[in-house]
Parts: structure tokens; sequence; C-alpha cells
């Protein structure tokens, strides 16, 4: 748990990390570095296109599965690692 | 057409038995009935001329090859043939017929007098005249068919004697009939037909031509005596109850409306999307919803306590989820039950936290972690596996200030970029290492990208305990694993036959093997019960493969050390480590200064030990029996496994203790060595004198590495530089040089296998990578360089 709780401490100490968000199934954030409205709102958009990018990857052969979803944009780059459980969000500005 | 009326008389013809007629002729209604339907075939006769003639004649001639199914005979009273022509229509005028019945009413009865007559008077002539003839026996089609058949056999025929034969079923007639329709259709879509009207001659359907009988013959009487009996019949008729009229109506129940009106019907639009993993999941926990539904009753009290998860065994599509969801984290929180009856007010808490404990949460924070180091180290890491890097077009382009040595600073772009240099692309530090001093590095045999490194202090003042850390070069700012030790980590070496053990000398002494996959902190081994460990700090270990077992030995690898107290240890297990020397490093006086000094002599100093420090040693690349080992006197012994007694050579050049000795990887009789004396010296097997000698600076050059690329080419480390040397370019000067930051010592060296790097450790507990740019050696590995080199030097020296 410690050490769960030291990487992630880590992760938000790295460079050109904006934010980091661990949401639960249900949306309830666990941890989140944002405030609750952004977190929110990265949660519902991200959850959604979790869902048709897993729907997508499974669809095309059902014994593979989504590992990691990453979104670069130009301001951006928004790292989902997605689970049944859980959605774990790192938005990182990496040209920072 | 002849509409006479004549009264309908009984007929007195002879049927034969066969025809069933006879009970039709005698009912009045039936002969209405008749007389409609004839009537109707009278109109159908008249509809039909509209038909093509050719078509006709075809009928015609088809009908000509029927045979009848009855052969009704009717012979009158003279025994003519009588019978009557069967009346057939093969045309589908019937159809149009039955349009007609409302015409046929208003003839009833017309034609009937024709035919009475015609029965009555038998005049053959007129009767058999084909379409003349009508007799109530035509109707003995009605007994073979319907009445539509009757209509058809009504039609007109011309040829008489044909009429006969001609009894066609309706079946056949009707089949005709479509068969007609179809050819007309076919012939008729591009004709332009023209229809003719004409007149056709006079159908007679019945006559009954009258019989006279003159008054005078035989039959009068009986004909009279029976015209008055019918004349009375007819009288009798009326009110007669032998005669009863009756006609019947159907009832028409009066009709009365109802209305029902149902319920609207709700449409609901339900749609689902069949996903292919959708109906893959559903397939897998079919076969397994059985047997997880088990469990997932008797787990059904557990999550009373972890109330969250929603256990709905009716959501089918969900079930496997949640039971899934259920079965893993029941079992985390059955152990949390345990404890529940103490933390009784933390029951909300476990739901969101589990998540956090989850391994795959770790597994992807771990993930995460180097993603996100890699956007961050990207163009590092790419100079250093020697990909090109790519601008990232967002970036807003700015100075990324870089460590290049001194001698180029100054210099101006072209120049720096034909230079040879070491860029500094990146280092491994971390809170943990800082203020450590870095004493040894080695790479993973197996996965080049993992790198063990050594801190301990080389000073026998200010021991701290030793750490060791697992660095990957996926990220750089944490170790993978961390391993403390009591005290200083001297040295290090991954073994090649089990990678991801990790042998480690310490300045206590001890020798402890790491098993790097493990989280686990402690060693795998250590030589701490081992009765002959070593006593004095281990300067270098190894794992040496034997490739072949001499005399009784284990083949494969094995485990050596080197150490202070001037052994050179071979480790085994045995029931824990357990070692042999191979060497005891005696210390041997120089016969020069022996000689030279001939006073001192008589002072000579008061050996602590009969044996000299070894501080490090190599085996030969190819021959794994022969090693050289360094001494802390400055003496150079080349040894062999086979004896432990005695040294094969001894090189003597060096002042001060040796720090590193090591065997070049190209040439196999050429050593280098370095030492706190200030040189570094390229020494050849064969030669007790050093080939060639480096000095760059003052100080102490603390380790020396050859190039695994290049065989002219090595690196090494004094307390304040890192020094290139090539010699294939110059023998006397390094070719790049790279100062350390100040305040900083640069204690170790470490060439990267692969790429173009080095590793620089240094007294601060940062391991720095640095690429060699613009090093131009030459291609191949240059060992002929090398030889001419020394062969040269050799020459010169002569």
């Amino acid at each position: 748990m410690a050490e769960v709780e030291e990487t992630l401490k880590r992760i938000q100490t790295h460079k050109g990390v904006i934010g980091t968000i661990v949401v639960n199934a249900e949306g309830i954030p666990i941890r989140t570095t944002l405030d609750n409205s952004t977190t929110v709102q990265y949660t519902g958009l991200l959850h959604q296109l979790t869902m048709k990018a897993r729907s997508t990857v499974r669809d095309i052969d059902p014994q593979n599965d989504l590992a990691f979803l990453r979104i670069r944009s130009k301001k951006h780059e928004i790292m989902v690692a997605p689970d049944k459980e859980y959605l774990l969000i790192v938005i990182q500005n990496p040209s920072e | 057409m002849s509409t006479t009326r004549a009264k309908p008389k009984k007929p007195t013809l002879k049927v034969t038995p066969s025809s069933r007629v006879m009970n039709v002729s005698t009912s009045g209604v039936l002969r209405v009935n008749h007389s409609s339907t004839y009537a109707r075939s009278i109109n159908a006769s008249v509809s039909r001329k509209s038909f093509s003639l050719a078509a006709d004649s075809k009928i015609l001639d088809k009908s000509s090859v029927q045979t009848p199914k009855h052969t009704v005979q009717v012979f009158d009273e003279n025994g003519k043939d009588v019978t009557p022509q069967p009346l057939y229509q093969p045309d589908p005028a019937a159809v149009m017929s039955k349009h007609s019945k409302i015409f046929a009413s208003d003839t009833s009865g017309g034609t009937m007098s024709d035919f009475y007559s015609t029965a009555y008077q038998t005049t053959t002539n007129a009767s058999f005249a084909g379409p003349f003839t009508r007799s109530v026996f035509g109707s003995s089609t009605v007994s073979r068919g319907s009445q539509s058949t009757m209509e058809s056999m009504n039609e007109e025929i011309e040829d008489p004697s044909s009429k006969r034969d001609i009894s066609i079923s309706l079946s056949d007639v009707q089949v005709r009939r479509e068969e007609v329709k179809e050819l007309i259709k076919e012939e008729m879509l591009d004709d332009v037909v023209d229809r003719y009207l004409i007149e056709s001659e006079t159908l007679w359907l019945l006559h009954m031509p009258a019989v006279s009988v003159s008054v005078d013959s035989e039959e009068a009487e009986s004909v009279k005596e029976r015209n008055n009996l019918y004349m009375e019949l007819c009288k009798n008729r009326m009110g007669n109850d032998k005669y009863v009229e009756r006609s019947m109506q159907t009832f028409n129940g009066a009709p009365k409306t109802k209305e029902v009106q149902s319920e609207a019907i709700t449409m609901v639009d339900a749609a689902t999307t069949a996903t292919t993993w959708d109906m893959y999941d559903s397939f897998r926990s079919a076969g397994l919803g059985e047997a997880a539904l088990s469990p997932d009753t008797d787990k059904a009290s557990v999550p009373e306590i972890v109330s969250n998860h929603r256990l709905d065994p009716t959501r089918a599509p969900e079930r496997t989820m949640s039971v899934i969801s259920t079965t893993s984290i029941a079992s985390a929180s059955s152990s949390r039950i345990e404890i529940e009856p103490f933390v009784v007010p933390s029951e909300d808490e476990p739901d969101p936290e589990l998540v956090l404990q989850s391994e795959k949460f770790q597994q992807d924070l771990f993930v995460m972690e180097r993603i996100i180091l890699e956007n961050i180290y990207q163009p590092k890491l790419a100079a250093y596996r020697q990909l090109p890097t790519l601008e990232d077009p967002d970036s807003v382009p700015k100075v990324v200030p870089t460590v290049v040595s001194r001698r180029e600073e100054s210099s101006l772009d072209e120049e720096s970029t034909l230079t040879p240099a070491l860029e500094r692309l990146w280092s491994f530090s971390c809170e943990l290492t800082s203020g450590h001093n870095v004493s040894s590095m080695a790479w993973n045999k197996r996965n080049p990208d993992l790198l063990a490194v050594g801190y301990g202090q080389f000073d026998f003042k200010d021991q701290k305990s030793g750490l060791i850390c697992c660095w990957s070069l996926k990220n750089p700012t944490w170790p993978e694993r961390v391993f403390t030790c009591e005290s200083g980590v001297t040295t290090l070496d991954f073994s090649a036959s089990n990678a991801s053990q990790l042998a480690v000398g310490m300045h206590d002494g001890s020798i402890a093997t790491y098993n790097v996959e493990s989280r686990e902190k402690t060693p795998v081994i250590d030589s701490s019960d081992c009765a002959h460990k070593h006593t004095s700090p281990v300067w270098q270990v190894r794992w040496i493969d034997h490739e072949r077992g001499a005399s009784g030995e284990d083949k494969g690898e094995t485990l050596i050390s080197v150490s202070a107290d001037g052994r050179i240890s071979k480790w085994f297990l045995r029931k824990g480590l357990d070692c042999i020397d191979l060497m005891k490093l005696k210390r041997t006086r120089n016969e020069k200064d022996k000689k030279q000094v001939g006073d001192k002599e008589k002072k000579s100093e008061a050996l602590i030990s009969r044996q000299a420090p070894g501080l490090c040693f190599d085996f030969h690349p190819t021959d794994s029996n022969i090693y050289i080992a360094g001494t802390e006197e400055g003496h150079i012994h080349k040894c062999s496994c086979s004896y432990n007694e005695q040294f094969l050579e001894t090189y003597i050049a060096h002042k001060g203790p040796l720090y590193r000795i090591t065997w070049s990887p190209f040439c196999s009789d050429v050593f280098l060595s370095c030492s706190s004396d200030w040189t570094i010296q390229l020494w050849r097997q064969d030669l007790f004198t050093p080939v060639l000698g480096f000095t760059s600076t003052q100080s102490a050059v603390y380790d020396v590495m050859w190039s695994p690329k290049w065989a002219t080419v090595f690196g090494a480390v004094n307390e304040g530089r890192v020094e290139i040397w090539d010699l294939g370019a110059s023998i006397l000067d390094p070719t790049i040089v790279s100062l350390a930051s100040p305040g900083v010592k640069l204690t170790s060296l470490l060439f990267a296998t692969e790429t173009d790097c080095i590793l620089v450790g240094d007294s601060d507990g940062q391991v720095s990578i640095y690429q060699l740019k613009n090093l131009t050696v030459g291609e191949g590995t240059q060992v002929a360089a090398l030889e001419d080199i020394i062969g040269s030097t050799l020459a010169s020296q002569l």
C-alpha cells in the first residue's frame, strides 16, 4: 500500500504531469490532483471513450482486450489505463 | 337465335339407364335451370364470337380428339339415334357466361322448347345437324361435372359427327383454356390483332320439332290420349298437392354492428447491439455460468459488507462480470472480515481503497510511470538507442543544455559537430542514492537495459551502509530494485547463466547473492556463515564460466572473488556458500629494489601479513584457466587455476595500487592496467615491461575499460575527468576529455555494449550516461590497428 502511494506521488511529481486521477467503476474519484469539476468531466468523457475503444478492440478479436489508451493532443497527452474496476488517468504536457 | 317458346313437354325418348338425366328432365325447376344454363351457353356462344377464329379452330381440333366419358345413346321411337351431341365449350367464355347469368333468366325456357320439340319430333336430321341438336342429355354433362362444364358443353360445334365423341372434362377444358390464354399472350404481345365481329350461324341449342301424328295413324289415339292427359295434368297442376312449388330464401340475419376497441398497444422500441465480443463473452460465461453461480450464492453474504457491488444475477450479461469481481473482491474482503469486528466504522472505506491495492492497479501504475518518463526522456533514449530523434512538431523549441566537454564548449557549432565529444544524456539518480559513492556498475547479461549499481565508500573511513540499486533504462528516476546492505558495496557482477543472480562483494569481506527478480530485500545467500570468508574488503567478484571442467571441477559458472586479505577464492554452494582458495597472493619483493637499497633492507617493513592485498583480477577472455591479478603493491601476477601456489608471471611496473586490470576483448594477449600512480599501462602477455603507458593528469586513475566495439579505444576515469583514448588517433593524449562537476569525483566507468554510450558513476551517487559523438575510429574492430601500434611502438623501442 505504501508502495502504491509512493508510486502515485512520484508520478504526480514527474516533469510535465498536470494531473492524476484514479476513479473506480462507478465514477467515484479515489485519488485526484485536479479539482472536482475537472475530475468529473475527464472521468465521464474518458470512460465513454474507453468503452468504445475496448469495444472496438474486442470486436475485431474477442480474445483481445484493451491494455492502454493514449490520446495525444496539441497541448497535452492523456494516458488512460483502463480496467473493469477503475480508471487511471494521467494528463501530461510532454514538451514542458 | 331462335327463341321460340315451347311448352316443356315430357319427352318420349328412351334413355339408356346410364343416363341420370331423366330425373333432371322431369323437374320443372331443373328445366328452368337448364334453360338458364343453355341460355347462358347461348350468351356464351355469342360472346365467344369475339374470340379469334383461329383459337376456335384450335379448340375444335383438339376437341375432336376427345372421347366421351359417357356414351349415352338416345333412341327415339323409331330407333333412330337421336343422341344429342355433347355440348361443350372449350373456350374461356364460360367465365364470361357467369356474368351473363343475369341475362339468362330473361330467356328462360327459351331453348328448352327447341329441345323438347326436337326430341319429340325426332327429326333426326335436324337433331343430328350438329349444333342444332340440343337435347336434355346434353345435360348429362351435368352429372359429370359442374355447371360450368355444361356450359362449356353447350357450346356449339360445327362438325356433328365429331360431336358424339366430344366430351371434355372440366379440367381439360380449363387447362386448355389456360393454355390458350398463354399462347395468346405470347403471340399477341407484338401483334396487332384484328377482331372481326360477325354474326355466326344460328346455333340451335335445342330444337324439338313438334312431332305430328296424323289422325289416321295408329298412334293417333294414344297420342291424343296422352295429350289430354297432359293437359289435365297441367290444369291440375295448380293447387295440386302433388306439385308443390316451393321456394326458399335464406334468412338474412339482421346485421348488427358491434364495435370493439382494444386498448392502445403501446409500442416500445427495444434495441440491442450484439457486438462480437458480447457474444463471445456470453458463450464463455454460458459454460462457466453454472459453475460460477454456486460460489456466487455462497459469497452472497460476503458482499453485504462490500455493499457497493450489486450482485444481481438476473442481469445476465453483467453476471459474469459481477461474479468475477465478487470472487476477486470477496477474497480480498474475506481477509478484511477477520479484522472487521475491530475496524467497524471503516465499512465504506474498503471499497474504493481496495482498488488501489489490487495488483492490476500496481501494474498499471508501473506502466503509466514508464510511459510518462518515456514522454519526458524520449529524445535521450532515442539517442541512446541510436534512433533518429524526432522533433515534436507542437513543442516550443528551446535550447537544451548539454554538458559538453570543456574543450568543445567554446568552439563553434560547425566544429563541435566534427570533433569527438561526450554528450550527456541523462543520469540515474534519486534521493536514495544521493550522497553515496558509486563503487561499481554491471550490466545484466540477459537484459541489456538493466543496470546494477553498487554504492559504497572506498575509504575505510566514513563507511555507510551499502546500497544496491537495479536501474532500468526505462525509468531513470527510480530504481527498479533497491537493496540495502550492512556495509558498503564495493563490487558486483551479474551471472550469465542465471541472469537474475547478482553477486555482491562488500567492504566487510562478505559476499552475497541477490535474486533481482523477486522483490525480497534480503540476499539469497550470504557468506557470513562461511568459515573461510574474507576478512578484508572484497574488491572484485566475478562470475567465471569454466568451459571445461578440469579435474573434477564443476562445469559452468563459479564465483571468484579477490579480497584485500590476499586471497583469490572460488565460491560454490555446498550447504551454504563455501570457498576454496585459488591463489594466495604472496608479497613479492622487487628484485631490483632489493639490490639497490642495501641499507634499507635491514629496515624492511614489518609485514602485517605475508599476503598482498589483491585489488583486481581478470580472467582471460578465451582461456578461462589463466587470469591476471593486480595487488596493492603494484604487481600484476599472471596465474593459472591449476596452480595455486605459484604465479606464472609477474609484471612489475606500477608504483601504486592497481585499481583495474582488464584484458582486451579483441587482442587476446593485450591487457590494460590502471593504478593510483596516475598511469595506465598497456601490456602484452609475453613482455614484462609495458608496451605503452598513458598519463594525462596527476590524479589516480580509478577505472579503465576497453571499448567493446573498437580494439583501439578505451575509457578511463580519474578523479576529475573522464577520458576516452583512441590509440589509433593518438597515443599521447586522450581523444575526448570530459570534466566532472566540481566537488564530485568520478569513480567508475562502464561501456554500454550495444550503443556508443558510457556510464560514469561519481561520488555523489549519480550515474551519468554520456554518448560518444563523432568518434571516428574507422571500420571494423581495429584489431590490426592495435597490433600495428604495438608493433611499431616495440620497434621504436628497440
